[in-house]
């Protein structure tokens, strides 16, 4: 598949030896794979719908108002009740639902008391519904998958500001790598809760969802950067020094050339070692700050949001908390897992390629 | 005679040394500290001396690594000093180096058909093809298969790992290669083939060579002429066999006799030095070498000697010199 070069195969070949490890990454992959297609498994709009001889796949498209299936309503239609409706008509039609057929914001109350109410396999809560009859199920895989994307951003973008300027410090030294020095220091003792505090009690009340977590996101990245340049000034000063380096110039390679096919090459071997563990962190940050209540804005569905009614109401309502835990601990664990693993098959003691 | 390839005229490189918490760097390390040297076409300039004494920052002084303190940098009469990183491109085809230790000159990320393609790529020669081609020729050259371009530098030995290291720098067809201590690194059953190779080389594309190494022995089949380097001066320079049968300067003198003679009924003593090398920060008055030369007279810590013609191309600097 891949042409990796025979010190990284090496290095993988180590990987899959280390069972927990290769086990738990299998796990995840699937994990992430059938998040991808959460909309197919985990929606309250139909998978497919038959209706007079038509076939419709709602899942992906525009909304259908309840017009479109012979139903007196202009608003999108409620796929669980125009099955139950086929059902009973006994009709040609027929619709499919997937297998737990509410999405994360839909109140699913009976008789509209909003309450807490156990798994109810007949109802297809599997994991029971939270304070405000809300799928947990549902809003536990959408909210694992917010968190996950959250925690992808929060670490790329992390790792480019963090790469960028710790690369440049340490390839250029003089006076701007001290500047930087002095900034990060006083930047890195700002404490990064209060400033979150501060951000989200000022940002406007009509500001959006997207533009809100985006906010959030941005708050935690500008916080954060700096751990990673430390790492990163170090090795480059380490790998600029290195006689390949003066070998490059000497054939004339341009600076540019250096830190883009050189330099950074080497240096970022190592940081695949680090990942997870990045991952894990922000997970974990974006689900405390959640429970917090200064994490992802309402509805938005969230594991630290569970976790807080959870713990509201642990006695009333225990399965609340304990889906939402299990998920964290599952999530946490199997990242943990992989990055231990990662972490000793790639370990550049063992595999360092200079002196 | 024809013009000099190239002519250092009284170069220093002084790194600033940090001293400490507050320092404003004012020791200075004087590493190179007024060499002139000319190479001509084609020849070989052996560059000897101890651990520290600052060959290899002469080296990457003239390679312009390094942008040397003050001096002049003279190649086929154009001054390198201080010339940028565009104004240098052209000369880079022009001078070329071989590392010590190859594996720490090899990027090991890249396979070698990489390696040795890049200085084409840098300088825009040939398409993707033909550049191919200069690689698989270039393997040739130095005496490795064909096939070694998909390899990386880490599936290779050091004697072969050394050859690639060649092979890119004479990619370029350069007039002036720095060795240095090109084989100091390798076995001794492999040093000698490498050294081979770098001959055949030098006759083949008519390459003149900056040699350095630490040890004279090396250095005595492949020079032309050698110079004797020691804290950041050169003391004497001569022809190779010159050098050889008449050193003057009691530091060259004490180098020869390091030399192993294979013949048992040889009984030169050799002349040992004492003490340590004084560090370039503080390099001792007078002469430098007065801490530890045999012969050194009260004059010498003071009066510092200047390189004299003591014999038809043959210089050295010291006040008492003198033939064995
Ligand atoms: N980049 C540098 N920055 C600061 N000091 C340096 C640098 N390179 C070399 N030096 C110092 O300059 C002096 C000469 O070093 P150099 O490497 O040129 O010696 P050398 O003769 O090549 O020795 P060796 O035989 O060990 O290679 C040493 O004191 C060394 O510490
Ligand atoms: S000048 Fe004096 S100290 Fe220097 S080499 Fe000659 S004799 Fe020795
Ligand atoms: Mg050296």
């Amino acid at each position: 598949m891949f042409n990796f070069n025979p010190q990284t195969q090496k290095k993988l070949a180590r990987f899959r030896k280390i069972k927990l490890g290769y086990y738990s990454f299998i796990v995840l992959s699937v994990m992430l794979a059938l998040l991808a297609i959460a909309e197919l498994l985990v929606n309250s709009r139909a998978l497919v719908v038959q209706y007079e001889g038509t076939l419709y796949f709602p899942t992906y498209t525009d909304f259908h108002p309840g017009t479109d299936f012979g139903l007196d309503y202009a608003y999108e239609t409620n796929y669980r009740d125009l099955a139950a409706q086929f059902d009973k008509t006994a009709s040609s039609n027929w619709v499919i639902m997937p297998l737990v057929p509410y999405n994360a914001y839909e109140n699913d109350a009976t008789d509209s008391i909003m309450r807490p109410e156990a798994p109810n396999a007949a109802r297809q809560h599997y994991l029971g519904t939270d304070t405000t009859s809300r799928d947990i199920l549902a809003r536990l895989v959408y909210g694992t998958r917010t968190a996950l994307l959250f925690a992808f951003a929060f670490m790329v973008s992390v790792y480019l500001i963090g790469i960028m300027i710790g690369c440049a410090m340490g390839y250029f030294g003089g006076l701007f790598d001290l500047g930087f020095q002095r900034i990060i220091e006083i930047w890195s003792n700002i404490p990064f809760l209060y400033m979150v505090i501060i951000v989200f009690s000022v940002i406007p009340a009509e500001a959006s969802i997207p533009a809100r977590i985006t906010l959030l996101l941005l708050v935690m990245v500008l916080f954060s950067w700096t751990s990673m340049t430390y790492y990163m000034r170090t090795e480059t000063y380490k790998e600029k020094s290195r006689d390949y380096v003066a070998a490059a110039r000497i054939i004339g390679a341009s600076t540019q050339r250096i830190i883009f096919t050189h330099i950074l090459p080497n240096v970022l071997s190592t940081l695949v070692t680090f990942m997870p563990f990045t991952i894990v962190s922000a997970i974990a940050a974006i689900t405390a700050l959640d429970f917090l209540g200064f994490g992802l804005p309402v509805p938005t569905p969230s594991l630290g949001e569970l976790l807080k009614q959870g713990t509201a109401n642990l006695r009333t309502a225990p399965w609340i908390v304990t889906a939402a835990f299990g998920t964290l601990v599952l999530i946490l664990s199997l990242v943990t897992f992989i990055g231990e693993a990662i972490r000793e098959s790639f370990d550049p003691k063992q595999f360092t390629l200079y002196r | 005679m024809s013009a000099p390839l190239l002519e250092v005229r009284d170069l220093k490189m002084h790194f600033p040394v940090k001293s400490g918490f507050f320092s404003r760097a004012k020791a200075r390390n004087f590493a190179v500290d007024g060499v002139n040297l000319t190479i001509n076409p084609g020849e070989t300039l052996g560059l000897v001396g101890e651990s520290g004494c600052g060959k290899s920052t002469l080296g990457r002084c003239i390679s312009r690594l390094y942008e040397p303190t003050a001096g002049e940098i003279l190649f086929k009469g154009a001054n390198l000093a201080g010339m940028r990183h565009r104004q240098l491109l052209p000369y880079r085809q022009n001078i070329q180096m071989i590392f010590q230790d190859p594996m720490e000159s090899l990027n090991a990320r890249h396979t070698v058909g990489e390696i040795l393609e890049e200085p084409f790529l840098i300088h825009g020669i040939g398409n993707a093809q033909t550049r191919r081609q200069a690689v698989s020729k270039l393997l040739d050259t130095v005496g490795l298969p064909g096939r070694s371009a998909s390899r990386y530098p880490f599936e290779f030995s050091g004697g072969q790992r050394q050859r690639i290291g060649i092979a890119r720098a004479i990619a370029l067809k350069p007039e002036l290669i720095i060795c240095d201590e090109p084989v100091s690194a390798l076995d001794v059953s492999i040093q000698s083939q490498i050294l081979n190779l770098l001959m055949d080389l030098q006759k083949e594309f008519n390459l003149a060579y900056l040699f350095i190494a630490h040890d004279l022995a090396v250095v005595k089949h492949i020079s032309d002429r050698v110079a004797i380097m020691y804290l950041g001066k050169i003391v004497e320079q001569a022809s190779s066999d010159d050098m050889y049968h008449r050193p003057f300067h009691p530091y060259t003198q004490s180098l020869i006799s390091a030399i192993p003679i294979p013949d048992p009924h040889h009984t030169a003593t050799r002349i040992l030095l004492k003490g340590d090398v004084p560090s370039p920060i503080s390099p001792p008055s007078g002469c430098a070498f007065h801490t530890r030369c045999p012969k050194a007279q009260a004059s010498c810590q003071h009066d510092a000697p200047i390189l004299k013609t003591l014999a038809p191309e043959h210089i050295a600097a010291c006040h008492f010199a003198a033939a064995p």
